[in-house]
């Protein structure tokens, strides 16, 4: 019997996770693959938090604003490269123009664009994706009194690659400069453009390298190694394309956490049903099993309580049939908020598609859209499956995640 | 739906994210592979279009199914990549493979034959092994690296069937064990120390004959005998599967294979092999889970890094040897899950591929490194036998079977 059975590895799984194994809990997570954190650029947005917790029942509505807090200090303490910040900060995204973001390792965090500088933009042979002229363009007009410019850079390791005319993902870059070759290739190169600015004196001010796909702010697989950050220059590193090597290292970062904490991870495994029963006043059902496909068997996977962290539509949580209106959640069948019309011409504009999901009650527990009552007793539900919000116009993803999921792990 | 249908259901099911290419070790060491998803879903829209492509890009898979775990909406890319090979293997244009390279498939395919072979006389076989120019003309005449880590040889597993074994419905403290080769023709001794084990938690076991599960004739192109393997071990199991009876096996990839693989063979105990196939730890911690399981353990003072091999992940029961071993008071484990160990198989064994599935492992070398060189742990310990043979070969760190950890604890061996 597990404390707590926790469906789905992506963000809000992952917290709920290593919260309550941190907190001595006996859990277990169960993942169909690896989520959709591949695609976290590194920074996490929590919007304006006081403005939405106005909305009528934004997810923010569940908890008070220490429990808001609260999360994000729980970022910064597994990963102290994150430092929570009165204000929102600024980083440069993938095409050199400038975002802000509420939480965001400190080797992205922009330079003050009062002072007068030089950025060199160091562009790895062949990186996938990367367009450096755009990147220099952006940059240029995002800092108006910084002088940028570009310089490229070979690794021996990838000469096949670019012989090839083959692309190279910044994953493999990320991974590169953790080896002790790429790093010492980095180290020479950098080491080259002080010679070449500064010891030339052509530049008085401030010189930063800017390098995508640099991700040093945890540590890799022998959990010993933090990225190496001796380099001549300040490196100023930008947020990252899909498939993202911040995504990628930090699920495998969350992932090292919660199994050295002593959690389990189940993965490839699929969530197919769960079984329960009427709870003693016979309004919500108590979960006692859920069901996963495992080869040819079924595993029955007992526990006390159930967080569900399947995503919404982009993560797999919601499906979507081909007929009309097929609409369900995948693995308990909630009932699920759908919004009258789900879509609105202007593609950028807010979406009502977003809001779809799983209403709940202020413990996170699944509610009959109808009826109000609480479907589920030892359910909670996290992460991008909650209704009434919109991670795209209300930039709040990374916010809503970690919240929901650090505040379920605190009822296990 | 037949198969074929619901390959193509799966096809469609691919949203193209690339985090099966991401996570590939095969495609970060070599950039001639164009990776799973390329290899998978993308060209399977060429091959269901009639289109085959060359063997050869094909064969640059692993089959370590990494891809398939780590696949968010469950695209079997794996499976269509050796359904692709086969069909290639009997397509018209199809002596692109030269001979060289076609007879090194079938040698290692042979895992098997070897062992037979390899047991005759153990120790010249292993001296022979040993000596340079024999591995120099291996790689020469077969392509196999002269700088490999062969596994030795020993004494072979007994087979243990009664002269007419007795299979009642009330004999349910009964076990079949499945050791595959490796256990059976290189390390015979761990297959007795888990069968002391299984004694000792109460159950009789029985081991048939059995053969090569077939996954290494599958993943040399040796499709047919594979097949032919998979229906005489079927058929060999078939008495006890009627019976009830669980199949034990304790290598992950003959596991993955009779809970995957044998399910798809067209005879009666095809339909009950996936609910009766177990991992000797999921089967245990089954035991422990119904309070099955005795628990006289006597403390066992040492730390382990732990390597989960990918085959075992690919089953898709988390890592219940953790679980188990968790239970023992003294020991201490650390689940490196540091990626693959690079040998896949016999994939690491071809000449060309040596040095790919070398680097391939060195994530994983690194982190046990660090970590014993740190005093974390003074042994790995992993499932898989050749999983185990390659972090020897890359670490130098001793590794063995976690089976042996626990007939410690219960006091089976010293």
């Amino acid at each position: 019997m597990w404390d707590a059975v926790v469906v789905g590895g992506g963000l809000a799984g992952l917290i709920a996770g290593i919260r309550a194994t941190q907190r001595g809990k006996r859990v277990l997570l169960v993942t169909e693959g690896v989520g959709t954190l591949f695609h976290f650029s590194g920074i996490f947005d929590y919007g304006d938090v006081e403005g939405l917790r106005h909305l009528p029942k934004h997810p923010y509505t569940l908890f008070d604003s220490q429990a808001i807090t609260q999360g994000k200090h729980f970022v910064q303490e597994i990963c102290p490269e994150y430092v929570v910040n009165d204000r929102p900060q600024s980083a440069f995204n993938v095409l050199g123009t400038v975002r802000q973001g509420d939480l965001m390792p400190r080797s992205m965090v922009l330079p003050d664009p009062q002072e007068q500088g030089v950025f060199v933009l160091l562009v790895p042979e062949g990186l996938k994706d990367f367009f450096p002229e755009i990147v220099a363009d952006n940059m240029a007009r995002e800092f108006p009194g910084w002088q940028v410019s570009v310089k490229r850079m070979q690794v021996d390791a990838l000469q096949e690659w670019t012989r090839l005319g083959k692309s190279v993902t910044s994953i493999d870059y990320a991974d590169i400069w953790r080896s002790e070759e790429g790093y010492r290739a980095l180290a020479h190169e950098i080491d080259e453009i002080k010679r070449q600015f500064q010891d030339a004196g052509r530049s008085q001010g401030k010189i930063v390298v800017v390098l995508p796909s640099l991700v040093r702010e945890y540590f890799d697989a022998s959990r010993t190694k933090f990225y190496r950050n001796e380099f001549s220059l300040p490196v100023l590193e930008m947020s990252s394309f899909v498939p993202s090597p911040h995504g990628r290292y930090f699920a495998e970062y969350l992932k090292h956490i919660f199994t050295d904490l002593g959690g389990e991870l189940m993965i490839g495994a699929r969530a197919v049903s769960l079984k329960g029963e009427l709870n003693s006043e016979g309004h919500a059902k108590i979960c006692q099993e859920l069901v996963v496909r495992s080869m040819g068997k079924l595993m029955r996977l007992k526990g006390k309580k159930f967080i569900l962290a399947t995503g919404g539509l982009l993560g797999g949580g919601i499906k979507v049939g081909m007929a009309r209106r097929s609409i369900r959640e995948s693995v308990f069948d909630l009932p699920l908020f759908i919004p009258q019309e789900w879509s609105v011409p202007q593609f950028l504009a807010p979406q009502p598609y977003a809001q779809i999901g799983v209403e709940t009650d202020q413990f996170m527990r699944p509610l009959d859209p109808v009826s109000g009552q609480v479907v589920w007793d030892n359910v909670h539900v996290v992460g991008r499956m909650l209704a009434h919000w919109d991670p795209w116009t209300q930039r709040c993803g990374g916010g809503v995640s970690v919240t929901s999921g650090y505040a379920a792990a605190e009822l296990i | 739906m037949d198969s074929r249908d619901e390959l193509a259901a799966r096809l469609d099911a691919c949203q193209k994210c690339n985090v099966c290419t991401a996570q590939c070790p095969v495609a970060k060491v070599n950039p001639h592979f164009i990776g799973p998803k390329g290899l998978g879903p993308d060209m399977e829209r060429f091959r269901l279009g009639q289109t085959i492509p060359r063997e050869t890009t094909l064969d640059d898979c692993s089959n370590c199914k990494t891809c398939e775990v780590t696949c968010p909406s469950g695209v079997k890319i794996t499976e269509m990549i050796i359904e692709a090979r086969r069909a290639a293997s009997k397509a018209p244009h199809k002596n692109t493979l030269g001979l060289k390279l076609r007879l090194r498939g079938y040698v290692l395919g042979r895992a098997e034959y070897l062992g037979k072979l390899g047991v005759i006389w153990p120790t010249m076989t292993n001296q022979i092994l040993k000596i340079k120019p024999v591995r120099l003309a291996l790689d020469k005449v077969l392509s196999i690296s002269k700088s490999g880590p062969l596994p030795a040889y020993g004494k072979p597993l007994e087979v243990l069937v009664g002269k007419r074994p007795k299979i009642k419905a009330s004999d349910s403290k009964q076990v079949v064990y499945f050791p595959g080769c490796y256990t059976r023709y290189n390390e015979a001794d761990t297959g007795q120390i888990l069968i002391k084990v299984l004694e000792h938690v109460g159950y009789k076991v029985i081991m048939p004959d059995f053969h090569c599960c077939g996954l290494p004739l599958d993943a040399n192109g040796q499709f047919e005998k594979a097949h032919k393997n998979g229906l005489y071990n079927l058929e060999l199991m078939r008495p006890y599967l009627e019976a009830d009876m669980p199949i034990i096996t304790s290598c992950t990839s003959c596991g993955l294979t009779l809970k995957e693989e044998y399910p798809k063979f067209q005879t009666t105990s095809a339909q009950l092999i996936g609910a009766h196939s177990y991992d000797l730890f999921e089967f245990l911690w089954q035991l422990y889970e119904k309070g099955e399981l005795p628990l006289d353990f006597q403390e066992v003072k040492a730390s382990y890094g732990y390597h989960p091999p990918c085959h075992l992940k690919a089953q898709r029961i988390g890592t219940p040897v953790v679980r188990i071993l968790g239970l023992i008071s003294g020991v201490k484990i650390r689940n490196l899950d540091a990626g693959c160990c690079g040998l896949s198989g016999s994939y690491g064994f071809k000449a060309e591929k040596y040095d790919n599935a070398m680097k391939i492992g060195s994530t994983l070398f690194e982190a046990i490194n660090v970590g014993a060189g740190r005093g974390d742990f003074q042994e790995i310990t992993t499932e898989c036998g050749v999983c185990k043979v390659q972090i020897q070969h890359g670490t130098g760190i001793p590794t063995d079977h976690p089976v042996r950890i626990l007939a410690k604890a219960y006091g089976l061996i010293n």
